[in-house]
């Protein structure tokens, strides 16, 4: 009997690969439990066929009155190709990173004969196939339409998405490189997540300086207003319009395109498995060292225990890379007002209206992801509770230290607000605060005993707090927006906050949670 | 207020339910300046039953008097006195140890010059001195673990509660661990220590009492137990086997029968 050769390590890595992305993913979604996996299926199947009919109504009118390829239309095609490819960049960055850092199985496979470049390669087209996948999740809705409405060669969109994958992956995993080459291990993660951080938001930002520049309003869309794309954008048979055209399923732009992505990804590949383990060693080899000297020498604070608890948490927020760059995120988000309020110096009406809910629902946002950090992400939940420290005590101080950091981030904005208008200031610090105190009351009522670590998961971990705490921090902005317009609809966002901070406390768990 | 007299723990009657009892009606005292060791199979009800004297745990039914104070009825006094160090090491990973024991003595509302003190003297005594400064991520467990029971030690605890502090730990961390603990003992501290190194229970342990299926089965110093097993000149481990049985699988339930014959 002849005997059935062992399958290569590409074959086995591929196949450990996609059972653990697809635990992964099931465990995300459904906590293992097979009615809720079932039902996020059925849920996520509704809400694919929904955006069907979203995308039909957007499109059926374009279509009806004859598609025409005009600067509009290849404009609005570029801009999502290249906001597609900015997330997807930035997504690939955060990946590559972890595949270096991450320990989890790296060990035991870099101690094992298996080539590890082989491990690489598996997991950087995994990479790839899931932000493609992503991405056509969201995406293809339209593109099905566009096929059923306008013909089969909007199908070559598929590719096109595929490509800036493929181009992303590929430009993901250089950028890491070439930064693990100057500044070294110690710092490539950071850098990393600060740089994933500004080019997954640049590009929307980015739009929206130029329209607030060229037009006083924060809407993107104004940048695609025929008059506008006629003076500033190049000519409908530019080469610029490569992408656009791609999309549409031209072949002479297709090909460069696809050929394009395939040589990034071909060289990140190459390059990534070549030095794979190299880097792998570096850096699990990173030790977390911090300059000796008169830190060691001082003498200690006398701290109470509420200082000693507010302290430590500012401490570690501090020193939290991955914070730092989502906070960074928020902050970029922030610009575009800020850049709103310079242009605007001096005309006082409508500012704070457009401003206002952009601060709110930053702060909100901000302040649920730091009162998750420190409410529920203890590192050690047992000495915390032996210490002779009441709950309520630790609570407050794990809340106040939100306060405290989301204070110091309204006060410039305030200040800068108040310069235009007094009123709007004041109205956007109330309504910034009342978002950060009711995400952090969601974050109480959801807090369970967590590693700062699964920071990334918390968002999957409890879909209600998550989704209540985004529900809370949108009534807050269009509450504000509205306070500001001196409105009295104010009254519908505040029922609203009422009422999602209501369902949010009737379904947070009952069992008790020890702080 | 402690009275002076009174055993440094005291547990009476202590009980947890889980799907099935894991303490059941246990109970035990702890001298003051005793080295105590708790010893029984896996998932014999230890961990369990330290963890709701640290208080940790919510026990269902029974009394836990931790220097005279009743650690259910006033936690936060009992707590003052108490150190709790458990085999996995927590520490931040983002913090240095010499901010780790800041923060330690902070929430023990400790004086800042007697904190900076006696951190500097643990730091010594751990040979964690050279490493004050650089942040625990980089640590090895042994040393994560080191720095965990130096923040333990730092306010001076009358009770200090184990629970496998020597795992992870090199020859010469156990060695500078167990000296630290010994120079405790003969200050009058108190210790309650779970391992499975007998060795170490026999080496340092006062008393030792042995645990299975939620119950105490035997207690006493190293001599009564041999006495109690018959084991004359053997080692704590042949007792300990001939108490709660040789193999995982039948621990639990010969445990309770080696306590018929060789105690009651």
């Amino acid at each position: 009997m002849r005997a059935v050769p062992a399958p290569s390590a590409l074959m086995r890595f591929s196949r450990h690969e996609l059972r653990l992305a697809w635990r992964d993913w099931a465990w995300m979604f459904s906590g293992w439990r097979n009615t809720s996996l079932r039902r996020t299926l059925i849920g996520m199947g509704l809400f694919y066929a929904v955006m069907h009919l979203v995308a039909y109504a957007v499109l059926s009118p374009r279509f009806a009155a004859g598609f025409a390829l005009d600067q509009t239309a290849l404009a609005m095609l570029s801009v999502t190709v290249l906001l597609s490819f900015t997330m997807m960049l930035s997504q690939a960055m955060e990946s590559v990173t972890r595949a270096f850092y991450a320990r989890d199985d790296l060990d035991l496979i870099l101690s094992s004969p298996a080539p590890s470049r082989d491990l690489f390669l598996v997991r950087i087209v995994m990479m790839a196939l899931t932000s493609w996948a992503m991405s056509a999740l969201v995406i293809s809705p339209f593109l099905n339409v566009a096929v059923a409405l306008d013909g089969v060669h909007w199908l070559a969109g598929y590719a096109v998405l595929l490509a800036v994958s493929l181009t992303a992956t590929g430009a993901g995993v250089l950028i890491t490189l070439s930064l693990f080459k100057t500044v070294g291990a110690q710092r490539t993660r950071f850098l990393a997540q600060i740089l994933a951080a500004v080019v997954g938001a640049s590009f929307l930002i980015g739009m929206q300086v130029v329209a607030i520049l060229s037009f006083r309003s924060m809407s993107r869309f104004t940048l695609l207003d025929p008059a506008f794309l006629a003076e500033h954008a190049p000519g409908a048979n530019s080469a610029w319009w490569v992408l656009a055209r791609a999309v549409t399923g031209e072949t002479g732009a297709l090909i460069p395109v696809l050929a394009v992505s395939v040589f990034f990804f071909a060289a990140g590949a190459w390059r990534g498995a070549v030095q794979f383990r190299s880097i792998v060693v570096l850096a699990l080899g990173v030790t977390e060292k911090t300059p000796r000297g008169r830190a060691s020498d001082r003498s200690f604070r006398g701290y109470s225990p509420l200082g000693a608890l507010v302290s430590k948490e500012l401490k570690l927020i501090a020193r939290d890379p991955w914070l730092i760059s989502q906070t960074l995120m928020q902050v970029l988000y922030l610009i575009p007002p800020a850049v709103m309020l310079w242009v605007s110096l001096g005309d006082t009406a409508g500012v704070s209206v457009i401003v206002a809910p952009v601060v709110v629902m930053a702060v909100g946002q901000l302040a649920g992801g730091l009162a998750w950090l420190t409410i529920s992400g203890e590192d050690a939940p047992d000495l915390i509770a032996t210490a002779p420290v009441s709950a309520f005590t630790t609570l407050w101080a794990k809340v106040l230290s939100v306060l405290a950091l989301i204070g110091a981030l309204l006060l410039p904005i305030t200040l800068s607000l108040a310069l235009v208008s007094v009123w709007g200031a004041a109205v956007t610090a109330a309504g910034a605060m009342i978002a950060a105190a009711s995400a952090i009351l969601v974050q109480l009522w959801f807090r369970a005993q967590a590693k700062r670590t699964n920071f990334r998961r918390r968002q999957v971990a409890s879909k209600a707090s998550t989704l209540t705490e985004a529900a809370a921090s949108i009534a807050c902005a269009a509450g504000t927006a509205l306070v500001a317009a001196g409105s009295a609809l104010v009254l519908l966002p505040l029922a609203l906050l009422v009422c999602v901070l209501g369902i949010a406390w009737s379904l947070r768990p009952k069992h008790g949670v020890q702080a | 207020m402690p009275s002076s007299s009174t055993a440094s723990l005291e547990i009476l009657n202590l009980h947890k339910r889980f799907s099935e009892p894991a303490v059941n009606g246990l109970s035990l005292k702890v001298r003051e300046g005793e080295f105590y060791a708790l010893l029984g199979p896996n998932g014999a009800g230890k961990t369990t039953t330290l963890r709701m004297v640290a208080g940790l745990l919510q026990a269902d039914a029974g009394s836990v008097r931790i220097c005279g104070i009743d650690a259910f009825a006033d936690p936060i006094a009992a707590k003052q006195v108490l150190a709790w160090v458990p085999d996995d090491p927590m520490v931040y990973d983002k913090l240095t140890p010499v901010e780790y024991l800041e923060f330690v003595a902070g929430l023990w509302n400790m004086p800042p010059d007697l904190a900076r003190f006696r951190a500097d003297s643990l730091l010594d005594s751990f040979g964690l001195a050279p490493h004050s400064n650089e942040r625990c991520g980089g640590f090895s467990k042994g040393m994560r673990q080191k720095v965990a029971l130096a923040g333990a030690l730092i306010h001076e605890p009358r009770l200090i509660i184990l629970d496998e502090p020597l795992t992870g730990l090199d020859a010469g961390s156990a060695r500078q661990v167990k000296t630290v603990l010994t120079g405790l003992v003969a200050e009058g501290v108190s210790i309650i220590m779970t391992t499975h190194i007998l060795e170490v229970a026999e080496r340092m342990a006062d008393r030792i009492g042995i645990i299975a299926r939620g119950q105490l089965v035997a207690e006493g110093t190293l001599e009564e137990l041999r006495t109690r097993a018959s084991a004359d000149g053997h080692s704590l481990e042949d007792i300990f086997l001939e108490i709660v049985g040789g193999g995982e699988g039948d621990l639990h339930e010969r445990a309770a029968d080696d306590l018929d014959e060789k105690v009651a």
